[in-house]
């Protein structure tokens, strides 16, 4: 991370340099939160150790301090009903904690010393590779249709590049994986350069200086070339639509698409395709065209939504965590599981929606509807003091502004025209990457690759109108031959060292 | 009941002023308005200290529990969907339109004993909001293709929830410790119940006429708002709604005569799962059952408990351990559930399972270790209410149960006079083989 722009109307009280940032939203509230957030994580894990960021981020979190075993920690914090949860993602490990003021000392002493003065002890470092192994191996890929596909879309358009893995890893990697290479990577990333410090609520004001003064006792180190390699890779290109199918015993068809976009917070287009985003469909909103015309009007599945930046475990939030920043993102639709018979109809149905929008741009009735929605949601998003307090780390990465004064700011400059502008120049409906977890991969491969329709089945009765738009959508154009789909065994992912799987075959 | 609740109030208010200077606080730390409408429905209004934001729940009492007609559990579920197929007033284009320029994030859950739908947004949308939501409850119009089209979300919602092991064990726990009563089915239903659902147009529209009725239903505002204002609007939308008169039988379940046991061969690759489960007791702020059970789930299976710190940091064994105690209208499950990481260790950590809850009827627990739960908790909920959603969003459940957010300081008053005794004594009335239920999950092929 290379700028560091002062936001306007946020108390940060340093910058740059190897001082740790420091985030302050000071308030009244007696419930204090503490962020604190390094900007590494998996795509500064090392060719050969896929999963190295995260297991350090687990370790410190749940492997005890030097002083106290993991198990006095969760001990010392029972009393006060606090916790400090671990997350990390390519390019930010997050440490979120939040106290009663009345235990803010003691809250932030063990918070503290997790973080610099781990426990290093082997047994906490066996336990949580154990863990590693198992939340690939079962948590996402035996029990998760969903997030398999979506995350497997990451690994796939990313392979080979700094963000084309798992941020658990693969199997391999983390079985010849020692507490030495967790050490290591600890003193190269876990600097001050790399930390920027969070603290909300009504914390005594010499608080935020005692805060400050003990992480800056970390290393002063170089800021990460993690962040900003990313960037810096050559573009992304998908000449054409390819197909990977995850194939495993399960009821329904569960779709992920999407393709690299040069677009995030801060840059010019971005507020023009988060309107598009929520006129596709808002994560978990009923409003969106995709929920409208796949679920409610054709009851193909549960859900349809649109994605201009990552946002995991979608299946159990409703909104999106702060601090998972990406100074790279893909566009994405996340098509819920389908019944087998009606799949291929709804991959086409996003299709056939997502190029009407390209074609012939967003209605002005809806681009108002959105205009009003998103500056009053964004409120939403920041309800809580956390939420707020990781948005503010979050512009400070991006170097915007306060994150709902940005959205408000922008949106009441943008035009339809400025978001179709967006639209014709970063969307697109063909050039695809696609991911598909299904129970039968040959069957839907040949549906996939056939010239047949694959029409929808009801059982309800249609309006004439609808039943014409399925004609169009039942041929819509896949364009795959049948060597641009190819079928994986679900339990084939994770397992290799390596970054990802191998590209498709062309 | 309610005699033996005064007195009890009363015996420890004054022991309590003898030992402290000042009486405890109430667990609920904000004032509230609870006025009922002539026509039987209930308004609750939270002002709250977070600006700007107002957190709308309604809900209505009627869940899964009472699907008592054979053949058509998940109908509780199903409406929760429907409620969102429109009125002749507001088609959902326009409700959806409106919702959206107010930055609304709306949404609905259903579970045992309440369906909910919540929204939150900013206060000046209150009136227009409050209004649409009235139109809805009173004059949802659908017609039976839209219907049917919804019952199809509801079997993607079964689907996408189906690969995950979790709710199979739910299902066949329920469906093994319970003969009669309605919490045999999950909330979602059986499925060959969803399966049928397209040709239940005509009992769907019964079932809204039962239960979508003032009295079994109650309003929560929690935000940037005041009360009068909010009953004049409350009055002028929903005044007009009639009451019904319908009251669901809800089968009893008999007493359980021996422990029970099944298991499910998984298709895919997973870690074995095992459920214990105990028949409980239904939820009081009145007696210490409630209170003692929670804690037993909380000190014998939390983090810091000694078979969690066993098993899952010195042993890893299992990677996940919980335990639910019951908290539902009617006697429901105290459920222990692990994630045990070969199967070959299934047997012993059931066998630990059992023996920590038998400790705690063979054994006083440390009053220590009850005090340091008492102030977790105390904690604990005050840290969970930092925002008015989660401050309209706790009332709601609370609301399922007695109606009124004063059970949550009844309840918590009662915990905090809990007693090792008390403790003791729950476990050896419940905690025993004669109410066990246990399920074991394994990947196919691999038998228990």
């Amino acid at each position: 991370m290379t700028r560091c722009v002062i936001p306007i109307l946020l108390a940060v009280t340093s910058c740059a340099g190897a001082a740790p940032r420091l985030v302050e939203l000071p308030g009244k509230s007696p419930l204090i939160t503490i962020r604190i957030v390094f900007t590494t994580g998996a795509a500064s894990d090392p060719a050969d150790k896929p999963g190295l960021a995260h297991l350090t981020g687990d370790l410190l979190g749940e492997g005890g301090t030097k002083d106290l075993t993991y198990k006095q920690v969760v001990d010392a914090m029972y009393p006060m009903a606090t916790s400090v949860s671990v997350y990390s993602d390519k390019e930010m490990t997050t440490f979120v904690g939040a106290t009663h003021l009345d235990n803010l000392d003691r809250f932030y002493g063990l918070m503290r010393d997790m973080i610099l003065k781990p426990g290093w002890r082997t047994t906490d470092f066996e336990r949580l590779r154990d863990d590693a192994v198992n939340d690939l191996r079962v948590s996402l890929r035996g029990n998760n249709d969903e997030e398999l596909g979506k995350e497997e879309l990451y690994n796939i358009i990313y392979a080979g590049r700094a963000y084309g893995h798992e941020d658990l890893g693969t199997v391999a990697a983390l079985q010849k994986m020692t507490l030495a290479d967790v050490q290591k990577f600890y003193r190269d990333r876990y600097t001050q350069s790399n930390v920027i410090i969070g603290i909300a609520g009504g914390y005594p004001p010499e608080f935020a200086r005692r805060i400050k003064r003990d992480f800056s006792s970390l290393p002063a180190g170089t800021p990460s070339s993690a962040a900003t390699e990313p960037a810096t890779e050559p573009p992304l290109s998908i000449e054409r639509n390819r197909v990977t199918i995850l194939q495993k015993d399960t009821r329904a068809v569960a779709w992920s698409f999407g393709f690299p976009i040069d677009v995030k917070r801060g840059d010019p287009d971005y507020p023009a395709l988060l309107v598009a985003q929520s006129y596709l469909g808002q994560h978990r909103e009923s409003g969106g065209v995709l929920f409208q015309r796949l679920r409610e009007l054709r009851g193909l599945n549960y859900g349809d939504y649109a994605y201009i930046e990552y946002f995991p475990r979608g299946m159990f939030r409703l909104e999106p965590e702060p601090n998972i920043a990406r100074l790279d993102q893909i566009f994405q639709i996340w098509i819920r599981p389908v019944e087998p018979q009606n799949a291929v109809f709804a991959l086409r149905g996003a299709l056939f929606e997502l190029d009407h929008l390209i074609k012939n741009g967003i209605p002005e009735k809806k681009f108002d509807e959105i205009r009003q929605f998103l500056p009053k949601f964004v409120n939403v998003l920041t309800k809580t003091k956390s939420a707020e307090l990781g948005y503010a780390i979050d512009s400070l990465y991006y170097g915007i502004p306060n994150y709902n004064d940005y959205i408000k700011n922008a949106l009441a400059r943008l035009t339809a025209e400025d978001v179709n502008r967006a639209v014709r120049k970063h969307l697109r409906a063909d050039n695809l990457e696609i991911v598909a977890v299904a129970g039968d991969g040959n069957a839907l491969r040949s549906e996939l690759t056939g010239d047949a329709p694959t029409p929808i089945h009801y059982i309800a009765v249609k309006p004439t109108a609808v039943l014409e738009e399925d004609k169009a959508i039942e041929r819509w154009p896949l364009h795959l031959r049948p060597q641009d789909v190819r079928i994986l065994s679900a339990d084939s992912v994770f397992e290799d060292v390596g970054p990802g799987l191998p590209p498709a075959t062309r | 009941m309610e005699f033996r609740y005064i007195a009890a109030l009363l015996l420890a208010t004054s022991s309590f002023a003898l030992a402290q200077p000042k009486p405890p606080q109430k667990i609920f730390p904000y004032s509230y308005v609870q006025e009922d409408l002539p026509n039987g429905l209930r308004l609750i209004t939270v002002p709250t200290d977070f600006p700007n934001i107002v957190s709308l729940y309604i809900v209505v009492n009627t869940g899964s529990r009472n699907e008592i007609e054979s053949g058509k559990s998940g109908f509780a579920h199903l409406f929760e969907h429907l409620m969102f197929r429109g009125s002749p007033e507001y088609p959902p284009d326009l409700y959806q339109s409106e919702l959206s320029k107010a930055g609304a994030a709306s949404n609905a859950y259903t579970s045992d004993d309440l369906t909910a739908f919540h929204t939150t947004f900013s206060k000046d949308d209150l009136p227009r909001i409050l209004s649409m939501e009235a139109d809805r409850f009173q004059h949802l119009a659908y017609d039976e293709p839209a219907f049917r089209t919804e019952t199809l979300a509801v079997l993607g919602e079964y689907n996408k929830n189906s690969s995950s092991p979790t709710a199979r064990i739910s299902e066949t726990l329920r469906a093994t410790a319970f003969s009669t009563h309605t919490y045999r089915h999950t909330t979602m239903g059986f499925i060959k119940d969803i399966e049928a659902m397209p040709g239940e147009y005509d009992y769907s529209r019964q079932f809204f006429d039962r239960y979508y009725r003032p009295e079994y239903t109650t309003i929560i505002v929690a935000g940037d708002v005041n009360p009068k204002q909010i009953r004049s609007l409350v009055d002028e939308g929903w005044g007009a709604w009639k009451r019904g008169s319908y009251k669901p039988e809800i089968p009893a379940e008999p007493p359980q005569d021996g422990p029970r046991t099944a298991h499910i061969d998984w298709p895919s690759a997973t870690l074995p799962y095992i459920a214990v489960a105990f028949r409980g007791p239904a939820y009081g702020d009145d007696n210490e059952e409630t209170a003692a059970l929670d804690a037993i789930a909380r000190l014998g299976f939390d983090d810091n408990s000694p078979l969690y710190q066993k098993l899952v940091i010195e042993q890893q064994k299992v990677d996940f351990l919980r335990a639910s105690p019951p908290d539902n209208l009617d006697p429901e499950l105290f459920t222990i559930a692990a994630r045990v990481k070969k199967p070959e260790d299934l047997p012993a950590v059931e066998q630990q399972m059992i023996a920590t809850v038998e400790g705690f009827a063979a054994n006083s627990v440390d009053p220590a270790r009850l005090d340091a739960l008492k102030k977790h908790l105390r904690y604990s909920f005050a840290l969970g209410l930092n925002n008015s959603e989660a401050v309209a969003g706790t009332i709601a459940r609370y609301v399922a149960l007695r109606r009124t957010p004063e059970t949550i300081n009844r309840y918590y008053d009662t915990y905090a006079k809990l007693t090792p005794a008390d403790i003791q004594s729950a476990a050896r009335k419940y905690l025993i083989a004669k109410n066990r239920t246990e399920v074991t999950l394994t990947a196919r092929g691999l038998s228990k």
